[in-house]
């Protein structure tokens, strides 16, 4: 889709590897190609070379189950409860002892506005709106968590909290940006997801690497699925919960059978390789051979990966099959889980709808509801996870893209929600390579701030390349600028 | 830390020199270190304190401060503690990550081994020698030794210059089939049909190559074809922000009349400079000229509703790319790293276009899409199809002010600003500008006469519906009066009432009408008092109206602005504005009187009705319930508010009678008189013949995609840090032919694809002919493509044809045109990608935009266009794609016509079998007829489908013709669609 050459780097001359295709899994058809000795590398001299597929250093994770919750789940109702809240109920925040958040510094420079200052800039809500709902601490860490999660809480001890999140964007493009790293007032950057695919392809041949999960079309998901300058062979593969239609166009047609296709495949295969003899050299026909080979066989291999109903009962019960309001988000985890254990890199789940937790109004039953439909899901995920080994291999992120606000949402006479609040929230990781039972960092007494330099989005970034084995600096590309913003640092206190 | 990290740098340096080396070698460790990471402050382009490190020389000269290496203590080198400094302040570089130890072990050692560096090292040329900075001249065709005679296109005297420097050896020219089918797809987007080859390969004539180049240049689908491509590089995209809502916040819902615009201007030939001019500037060359003006949408095409700075960075950013091939967007948060822009050249730039604005003006035969809706926080803004848009400077005064780090937010002390301008090694003080005069239809499109004309119709229409109104309602009223008579002949009290209340309400809706009436004749009044008063006001020459339009605002709310003109003018068009504004007052009186007439005629039927219902309730002798008589008294009392509030609407309408204004409502919203002429003296300096880059880039662009791989690999990059061009007399010779030639593209089209360059064999290797009466020829050719390919394996110099790959577009395009399915007609508002499955209108047509759904399922896998960025289109290939040609009822649809058409005309016969519709399908889907060995795969697949049918017919029962042709038709589709997956269809050779 884009090119990859720009601005600021030197351009190599172009090659095979770097300009052409790379199968589904991205890099997994041209590391093949460098096995089969098929590609090569034209550039004497040039200090640059594409990744090989292999880690830089030894990996503690071989993939990623990346679970995003969209619109913003409140920190203060989840994972980060505040008492001040209650005992200052009604007052604004001049009003109480603590140091006035919205007069401290980190207010202004660490959010930037998308819409012009003349054209506006949201309110900020002073008066402190009390938690609404009550807490207690669990397991050997002690983590505060709210009574919304009576499933996850058991599993405290597996999870490393990171509570001092902040981020730049006080409106949903913020859902991109814990993505790609970046402001939607900044150049776009390929997402994490298609960093991984680029720097380490796939473990398994039939299967792409970087996946999506239920996530649903709108313009603050249109970069999160996008390789960018990367190519669109890095974009990640759409999946449907439906094991009889998973993946676009993975269906044979009506009145085709399996035997015709096979056939035809094979009269497809059986007429490139005739032409090959005339091209001895093209490399992009020796790729296009094997891309209907993968074709073919992905064929199948995706709707297998994605028969979650094959599942036994007791692990449909696990995830939440058996009840309709933990369905879908349960099918959606228990496909990740399949996914990853059949070698894809990353899946990029989304257990609830877009901006589902987007809670202006009605923060309570919004999340009381919410928390429900995904508590005995994702405590399911680990716990299965954990009984198959793959906490080894496997590294869950639980995210969403911003906080929610102390105070109360007044806009349009609104009286019982918060609004959005880049300036701290509520992460997690539990898996390969995580410390469980970790509690990092946290946000001042009225859960308005993330305190010292907390974490940016990309810190999350970081983590996770670090976990895999990539140095996001040696993954840059020539002619792409990354700033060091773009690389984050992994956050070093959670690992294991 | 700090320890560590020395301890870091004396390990690398001592492995570094224990490594036995002897000596670090300067060119290949050092340089290149000092480049990447010093030469941006320490180079040709600047000199910070004075130190310059491009040459060995410069480094030991040091800077204004004094010596940066010390041979006798070289551990206390300036230039060594401040790489390792772990203070940021004093570190260098400054930006980015500090040198690794392993790099500062090298330049310790360099400096320990005493900083040696070769005699002749040349410093960085001066950023004005770069070769793209200096206007490109035409050098003098080479001369050619061997070839000279053969040699008829000047292109091809360049390409075997480096043939012979090279010590390559061209490909022969491709088959014709390949050529044929290399060409329409180059220039057209579309395959040839089997019929068209054949044509061509029974055409002995020798020009019959350059008939089929006429013929295709001349062709409507080549401007369709060559749009997409500057859609890419211009960065087409259809309104987005948040389709799902929908929100409009980038672009506009009308920029695809710029989309037409392009391919009109394409077959039409217009010249390249032309288009730029137009696309920057329409609004000040063409102000007249609509059909120009959505040209613009260039401009409109960044607009971003929440943030105008952004719209401003993103015009910087791709006017710098697209049309000079700078990468000015660098310069943005300081000053750029290789090319002589400053940050303040950045703002500069920018100031060009800081005075705009969009507009949306009504185009005949569409509804008036009104002014352009500004965004507002937290309003929606609509998706208003109607009309075109174009830009215009609103704001003739715009200041452009500098700001820091890329953060709008912040400014420098004292708020500088900056004032439009190109950089000076560019030759921008040859750029001057002066405000320029818009004709009045540009300053006040009301004065249209389809506008005027349309007005007048509305209203004249609105009139005569009235009437009709009035008459039904006379009617009607005569029928209720009929009624209540025979109704007052009854005794029945209900009945009476029943009629009166019929009647009642007759007359009041005749009242309404005969209001109504009343209303559209004052509108019409009033509409003939705006024209003239338009006219009087708009047709007074702009001379006469200089006074006082230097500091008028546009105020495209609605309002006429006073304007200041020629006394005696002044007064009679004073005059007649008033007269317009007074009819306008009328308007509103009727109008309110109307509304006061109704709701008498509410609260009359109302009271009537109530008292027919207490008539009732007495004649039954019943009562009436509580909630019934609040309820009347409600409603009542409602009735009596809407009376007195339009009675005091009346009041005031009627009152505003007396007052005396000359404002009255414009047909339009009225725009600035002027306009700054920033835009259109920019579009001249970049197009001028001095202009070192514009052409330049332009050809550059169009070589790369003939070739499929341009002469300069950066595209949007001709600076310092950009590729050299692999063929630079050629690129040059080029530029200027183009600028010399009117900028015809066409012109260039042709030259390059008559070359014989172009028309070369793609292959590496020649399979030899079994036979062959010339294998001394053949074993020459053998020995030269492979010394071609040990000497330039990546082709760099072109001594065969690149193959390339069909984009999304061309691939769908080819399935549907091979089919006979395709619709050809042009333009019109963008198709909605959910059909380009089904629908059968080209590719260009469909919507593309950069967010979800922004191009279709099938196009999405095959190298779609990027809106955000698109200077070269991806050229993947990935499983999926094969999924989609073979799974989707798309490809098998066209594979089927295919099938059936081919099918009808070849039928199985029993000598040939399927030979011969097996020949056709290749020649309609490859251009080729295959091989010996192809055929037999064909043919074997084709029987092993038939099998099972054939089969049934061997347990004795014959099997039933239908079922035969039933199941042959299906095994031809799926043959037909095996070979739409060929790489040889995608693959153009």
């Amino acid at each position: 889709m884009k090119t990859n050459y720009s601005s600021c780097g030197r351009v190599p001359r172009r090659t095979f590897l770097a300009d052409v295709g790379m199968g589904f899994a991205g890099l997994t058809l041209g590391s093949m190609l460098w096995r089969d000795g098929v590609a090569r590398a034209d550039q004497p001299g040039s200090i640059w070379t594409p990744p090989t597929g292999q880690p830089l250093v030894k990996p503690k994770a071989k993939s990623v189950i990346w679970v995003f919750l969209s619109g913003g789940y409140s920190h203060l109702e989840t994972f980060d409860p505040k008492p001040a809240l209650v005992d200052y109920a009604g007052k604004t925040f001049d009003k109480t002892p603590f140091e006035n958040p919205i007069a401290s510094r980190k207010h202004k420079n660490r959010f930037r506005s998308v819409p012009a200052d003349s054209v506006n800039v949201r309110d900020v809500y002073p008066i402190i709106y009390p938690s609404q709902v009550g807490w207690k601490p669990y397991g050997q860490c002690g983590i505060g968590i709210t009574d919304w999660w009576p499933h996850l809480a058991q599993c405290a001890d597996d999870i490393a909290w990171v509570r001092n999140m902040w981020t730049t964007d006080n409106d949903h493009w913020a859902e991109n940006q814990i993505h790609t790293g970046r402001h939607r007032l900044d150049e776009t950057q390929p997402s994490l997801g298609s960093w991984v695919q680029y720097g380490l392809g796939s473990l398994n041949d039939n299967l792409p690497s970087f996946v999506t999960v239920g996530v649903p079309k709108a313009h603050t998901t249109s970069e999160i699925d996008q390789g960018y300058y990367l190519g669109p062979q890095h974009a990640a593969v759409p999946l449907t919960v439906d094991p009889k239609n998973p993946l676009p166009f993975g269906t044979r047609l009506e009145g085709v059978s399996a035997a015709e296709q096979a056939n035809e495949y094979e009269l497809i295969g059986k007429l490139n390789r005739l032409a090959a003899v005339e091209y001895p050299d093209d490399e992009r026909l020796r790729a296009r051979i094997r891309a209907y080979e993968l074709a073919f066989k992905m064929q199948a291999a995706v709707p297998e990966a994605m028969d979650f109903p094959a599942e036994p009962e007791h692990i449909r019960r696990l995830y939440g099959l058996d009840q309709d309001h933990t369905k879908v988000a349960g099918e959606r985890l228990l496909c990740a889980r399949r996914l990853v254990e059949r070698g894809v890199r990353f899946v990029l789940a989304y257990p609830s709808g877009l901006s589902a937790w987007d809670s202006h109004q009605k923060l309570k039953s919004n999340h009381e509801k919410l928390c429900a439909n995904v508590d005995l899901p994702v405590a399911g995920l680990l716990r299965d996870l954990k009984q198959r080994g793959l906490m080894e291999d496997v590294v869950v992120v639980f995210c969403t893209e911003f906080g929610r606000t102390p105070g109360l949402e007044q806009r349009a006479g609104g009286a019982d929600g918060r609004d959005h609040h880049p300036h701290g929230f509520t992460i997690w990781f539990a898996g390969a390579g995580i410390q469980g039972g970790t509690i990092h960092g946290e946000t001042d007494e009225l859960g308005y701030h993330a305190l010292g330099d907390g974490h940016y989005v990309t810190d999350i970034h970081a983590t996770v390349l670090h976990l895999l084995g990539l140095d996001p600096r040696r993954l840059e590309i020539p002619g792409r600028k990354r700033l060091e913003i773009d690389h984050g640092a992994p956050i070093t206190e959670i690992l294991a | 830390m700090k320890a560590l990290f020395w301890i870091l740098a004396l390990v690398a340096s001592a492995h570094v020199s224990a490594g036995g080396v002897g000596g670090i070698d300067y060119s290949r460790e050092i340089k290149p270190l000092l480049r990447d990471r010093c030469y941006a402050c320490h180079g040709a382009l600047k000199q910070k304190a004075g130190l310059r490190v491009d040459t060995g020389a410069d480094v030991r000269r040091g800077s204004k401060d004094g010596l940066v290496i010390l041979s006798n203590d070289f551990s206390a080198s300036p230039l060594l503690l401040r790489v390792a400094s772990t203070n940021l302040d004093h570190r260098m570089p400054p930006e980015g990550e500090r040198l690794t130890p392993v790099q500062i072990g090298l330049l310790r050692a360099w400096i320990m081994q005493g900083a040696a560096s070769p005699v002749d090292e040349k410093g960085e040329p001066e950023p004005g020698e770069h070769w793209a900075f200096r206007p490109p001249i035409r050098s003098p065709l080479p001369m050619i030794e061997r070839r000279s005679a053969a040699i008829s296109n000047p292109i091809d005297g360049f390409i075997s210059a480096q043939y012979e420097k090279q010590g390559l050896t061209p490909q022969r020219e491709a088959p014709k089939g390949v050529l044929l089918r290399r060409v329409y797809l180059d220039l057209i987007g579309l395959p040839p049909t089997r019929e068209e080859l054949l044509a061509f390969l029974a055409d002995p004539a020798p020009d019959a190559y350059e008939r089929v180049v006429e013929r295709l240049l001349n062709s409507p689908r080549h401007g369709e074809r060559w749009a997409r491509h500057w859609m890419d590089i211009w960065r087409y995209a259809d309104w987005y922000g948040r389709r799902t809502v929908p929100d409009v916040w980038n672009s506009a819902p009308q920029v695809w009349r710029w989309r037409e615009w392009i391919v009109d201007s394409l077959n039409a030939d217009k010249g390249y400079d032309r288009m730029l001019v137009e696309m920057l500037a329409a609004d000040e060359v063409a102000p007249a000229d609509d059909t120009v003006r959505v040209a613009t949408s260039y401009l409109v095409r960044n607009w971003y509703a929440l943030n105008p700075n952004q719209w401003m960075r993103d015009i910087v950013e791709h006017t710098g790319k697209a049309f000079l091939g700078l990468t000015f967007n660098c310069a943005h948060c300081h000053d750029h790293k290789y090319d002589p822009i400053t940050q303040r050249d950045y703002f500069q730039f920018r100031a060009f276009f800081e005075p705009l604005q969009v507009r949306q003006d009504r185009v005949p035969g569409d509804a008036d899409p009104g002014p352009f809706q500004k965004y507002e926080y937290s309003v929606l803004r609509k998706v208003n199809t109607n009309g075109m848009v174009s830009v215009f400077d609103e704001n003739l005064d715009a200041k452009t002010f500098l700001y820091l780090r890329g953060d709008e937010r912040s400014l420098p002390e004292g708020k500088p600003t900056v004032p439009p301008g190109m950089p000076l090694f560019l030759g921008g003080d040859s750029l001057t500008m002066q405000r320029l005069d818009l004709p009045v239809g540009a300053h006040y499109p009301g004065v249209k006469p389809f506008i005027r004309q349309a007005e007048k119709e509305k209203y004249e229409h609105g009139l005569a519906a009235a009437m009709d109104s009035l008459s039904s309602a006379t009617r009607q009223l005569a029928d209720a009066r009929g009624k209540f008579a025979a109704a007052e002949a009854t005794n029945s009290m209900a009945v009476r009432a029943m009629a009166f209340s019929d009647l009642l309400g007759a007359e009041i809706r005749w009242r309404n009408q005969s209001n109504q009436l009343a209303v559209a004749r004052t509108e019409l009044d009033a509409l003939r008092a705006r024209l003239v008063a338009d006219e009087a006001l708009y047709t007074v020459p702009l001379s006469s109206r200089r006074e006082g339009l230097d500091s008028e605002k546009a105020d495209v709310s609605g309002v006429k602005p006073r304007v200041n003109e020629a006394p005696s003018a002044r007064s009679a068009a004073d005059e007649l504005a008033a007269a317009a504004g007074r009819a306008e007052r009328m308007v509103s009186l009727r109008k309110a009187e109307a509304k006061m007439s109704a709701a008498d005629g509410v609260l009359a039927l109302l009271q009537a009705e109530q008292a027919a219902a207490a008539a009732r309730r007495s004649a039954e002798g019943a009562g009436e319930k509580k909630e019934e008589k609040e309820k009347a008294e409600a409603a009542l009392k409602k009735a009596q508010e809407q009376v007195s509030s339009a009675k005091t609407n009346s009041e005031i309408a009627h009152a505003a009678l007396q007052t005396n204004t000359t404002a009255y409502t414009p047909l339009t919203p009225v725009y600035p008189a002027q306009s700054t002429g920033r835009r259109s003296a920019l579009a001249g300096w970049l197009t001028r013949r001095d202009n070192p880059l514009a052409a330049r880039v332009a050809v550059n662009h169009v070589w790369a995609r003939h070739f499929h791989a341009p002469l300069v690999t950066s595209v949007f990059d001709f600076g310092r840090n950009g590729s050299p061009p692999t063929h630079p007399e050629l690129l040059d010779w080029l530029a200027v032919e183009f600028m010399e030639h009117g900028w015809s593209m066409k012109h260039l089209h042709r030259l390059i694809v008559t070359s014989s360059v172009y028309r070369q064999n793609s292959v590496t290797a020649e399979l030899r002919t079994p036979g062959s009466v010339d294998s001394k020829v053949e074993n020459d050719l053998h020995a030269s493509t492979a010394r071609n390919k040990a000497r330039d394996p990546a082709n760099k110099f072109l001594w065969r044809m690149n193959p390339g790959q069909m984009e999304a577009e061309v691939l769908r395009d080819s399935l549907l045109h091979l089919a006979d399915a395709l619709d050809l007609p042009q333009g019109g508002y963008p198709l909605p990608n959910k059909d380009a499955e089904t629908s059968h209108r080209r590719s260009l047509y469909f919507e593309c935009f950069p967010e979800p759904g922004g191009q279709s399922e099938f196009a999405t896998l095959f190298d779609p266009p990027g809106a955000i960025e698109c200077y070269r289109r991806s050229k993947t290939i990935v499983p999926q794609q094969a999924l989609a040609l073979t799974n989707s009822r798309f490809s098998r649809e066209q594979s089927r016509a295919i099938a059936r058409r081919l099918n009808d005309a070849f039928p199985a016969d029993a000598r040939r079998g399927d030979s011969d519709f097996l020949a056709a399908a290749w020649e309609q889907i490859l251009t080729r007829r295959p091989s010996g060995e192809e055929l037999a795969a064909c043919q074997d697949f084709l029987r092993h489908e038939m099998e099972p049918v054939v089969e049934s017919s061997a347990g004795g029962g014959e099997p039933k013709k239908a079922d035969i042709a039933r199941a042959r038709l299906h095994a031809r589709t799926s043959l037909v669609q095996a070979l739409f997956n060929h790489n040889g269809f995608v693959t153009i050779r």
